[in-house]
């Protein structure tokens, strides 16, 4: 932070797990401060009142956007609550991050996208995948053409949380948008279409088991428009996965990548400067970068610290609202594809 | 070195319960292997043979398993020191997606027992969370620690995701209520691993807590070392603190012949835990440790 430059004022709207999070790194870091927090739960914020006097506290987002003269909001609700707390964000000229999946359905986002095209304010949507040491590693690798013409690819998303009905909103279809294709898997789906580009086409199935209105087994088809084509497994409800697990293995014409969050595997024909031909394995004490405050995960802290700089200085960040739409089309599209047993086009979805 | 009261080898308990930092893979099968408590014991009898007898232990729900064929067993009660880290934090967080964070709090309270249980609800069931943190805390730790009751344990470290909120909010309130009760509780020293060594260091300077216990990664590669290992070997140079050192190897990365001395060449490093899941894995690690431990005094 320059000399003599205020910290950013920061808000955190949803005081759970990831509101808890986002406070702390926003608290933590010296480009910002934490000044107000909006939770409807009683007795929540009140705790963390007792112990920061300092910190204003709401049980509505609203008087908290009017009142705080914030730079910079995180949405950390329930996801049904996700685009009308954007919105009052953007109305009231203030940047924010939102959790992820951005919205239960594509077109709760659209007065989203319109109200930041008319009055643009700093936004990010928080997949966070794309700030772990290895996906940035073989995203670098897929874009360098290292891998030629890009064939197929397999990806999966598993962790072993669900094997009986779940509490709560994340169960319940009309704030959740859906289950486990709808919330952890969105991450897999926004690495896909980081990695490769937009989706022509997908094919879809989904499966209840222990839930009675969301998906715990999700399995897709995806044509993207380069030609890549291949599959997407996913579950919250297999064994042996004690946190969440992606992996995607991409098939080119000169060899193949294989990441997951422990490592790279890249084998090719052909050296593709600064690639080497054969096998190059980088595992994750090979890629490790420090952060300048590591809470729940450094690539939390490089996301929240890409968010606030963007605020700052008005910079890039690499996943916001616009990008996270495609995301919403292809999982909507998933859903229908299964619900109608046929293949769904992309641009029919949007 | 001295170890202030520390045993200088600490055996880890990652690979007893499916945590390997560098693999997840490697590490559900070292969790399938290690799932019969005979192995966890027959590992515990290998490092008894090679004079290591103190365990670090997540108060993961298997611990209690580990635990209770300890208690049984006089000879491995007297001769093994433990050093708890609480609360196993992946549970919690699985929990807080499927329930919610307000819901894991009330359900632990309720399986407090009926005393406890009821004396916080009493209070106003969730208000009581706002009213008696400390209590609720208090509760909480006394839930984690159950199975460790009646043993010899010399510390008890609170999890890195919890120090780093605390710090990262600065709220050292909540550092107190480990430190006090650790203290009255079991008459052992309260501990704190973090992944951020120098705000640790000068957020405790700033509240005044003396002397802490430190569970930080020290490895010569900076692997896990924020913001960056140069920062944290200034963290320790004049640290008035003492030192446990985790991730010394960067998860298998390094082997112990290069990876202690870098360790012990930093100042205020006592005491070395380390994950082993062979005999022959355990003799080499410790005897590189012993080696270069030595060497440092």
């Amino acid at each position: 932070m320059p000399a003599g430059a205020h910290p950013l004022r920061v808000g955190v709207i949803g005081f759970g797990k990831m509101g808890l999070l986002h406070a702390s790194i926003a608290n933590g870091l010296e480009i910002s401060e934490l000044v107000a927090a909006a939770d409807p739960t009683a007795g929540v914020l009140e705790s963390l009142k007792r112990l920061k006097p300092k910190l204003a506290i709401y049980d509505d987002f609203q008087p908290m956007l009017a009142e705080q003269q914030l730079d910079a909001v995180f949405i950390a609700s329930p996801t049904h609550l996700h685009t009308p707390m954007a919105l009052a964000c953007v109305e009231t000229g203030v940047a924010f991050l939102v959790e992820k999946p951005l919205s239960p359905r594509v077109a709760d986002a659209m007065s989203l996208i319109a109200a930041l095209r008319e009055r643009p304010v700093a936004n990010v949507v928080g997949y966070m995948a794309r700030h772990i040491d290895t996906f940035r590693k073989a995203r670098e690798i897929v874009s360098s053409g290292a891998l030629g013409q890009l064939l197929h690819f397999e990806s999966t998303m598993y962790v072993s949380q669900l094997f009986k009905p779940g509490q709560g909103w994340r169960y319940d279809p009309r704030s959740s948008g859906g289950g486990v294709l709808m919330t952890q898997n969105s991450h897999l789906v926004d690495l896909l279409l980081w990695f490769f580009g937009p989706i022509e086409r997908v094919t879809g199935h989904v499966k209840r088991v222990y839930s009675e209105q969301v998906d715990d087994f999700a399995h897709a088809v995806f044509e993207f428009k380069s030609g890549l084509s291949g599959y997407m497994d996913t579950s919250w409800s297999v064994r042996h996965h004690r946190t969440v697990d992606l992996s995607i293995l991409v098939h080119g014409q000169n060899g193949t990548l294989e990441v997951n969050d422990d490592d790279v595997r890249l084998f090719i024909d052909e050296g593709h400067p600064p690639y080497a031909a054969g096998w190059t394995v980088w595992r994750k004490p090979d890629l490790f970068e420090g952060v300048s405050l590591d809470v729940g995960g450094p690539e939390y802290t490089r996301q929240d610290e890409e968010f606030l700089r963007a605020v700052a200085a008005r910079g890039e960040v690499a996943s916001d609202v616009e990008s996270a739409v495609r995301v919403q089309q292809v999982i909507e599209a998933i859903y229908q594809s299964s619900a109608e047993h046929r293949a769904v086009s992309i641009e029919a979805a949007a | 070195m001295s170890t202030n009261g520390l045993d200088p080898i600490v055996l880890g308990h990652n690979s007893f319960f499916g945590v390997n930092h560098l693999s997840r893979k490697h590490g559900a099968s070292r969790e399938a292997m290690f799932d019969d408590v005979s192995a966890i014991v027959g590992m515990m009898e290998s490092a008894s043979a090679l004079d290591v007898g103190a365990m670090m232990m997540s108060t993961h729900p298997r611990a209690a398993n580990v635990t209770d064929v300890v208690r049984a067993s006089a000879e491995l009660r007297n001769r093994w020191s433990f050093y708890p880290l609480l609360p196993y934090i992946t549970k919690y967080i699985r929990q807080a997606n499927e329930k919610g964070m307000v819901n894991i709090v009330l359900d632990q309270i309720k399986h407090a027992g009926w005393v406890q249980g009821l004396s916080i609800l009493a209070r106003g069931g969730l208000g009581a969370l706002t009213r008696d943190y400390k209590h609720v805390l208090s509760t909480l730790i006394g839930l984690e620690l159950a199975p460790f009751s009646d043993l010899h344990v010399k510390a008890v470290f609170l999890h890195d995701v919890l120090t780093d909120l605390a710090l990262a909010l600065d709220i050292p309130e909540v550092l107190e209520v480990h430190i006090t009760e650790i203290g009255r509780r079991f008459g052992a020293r309260a501990g704190f691993a973090t992944k951020n060594l120098p705000l640790l260091r000068s957020r405790f300077e700033r509240y005044g807590f003396k002397s802490p216990l430190v569970l930080a990664q020290i490895n010569k590669i900076g692997f896990g070392m924020n913001p960056s290992r140069t920062a944290c070997e200034q963290a320790l140079a004049g640290f008035d603190g003492d030192v446990m050192a985790m991730g010394t190897l960067a998860s298998g990365f390094l082997r112990p012949a290069e990876a202690f001395p870098y360790v012990f060449s930093q100042p205020n490093v006592r005491s070395v835990v380390v994950g082993v899941s062979t005999a022959s894995h355990a003799a080499e690690t410790f005897a590189a440790i012993r080696q270069y431990h030595v060497a440092a005094t």
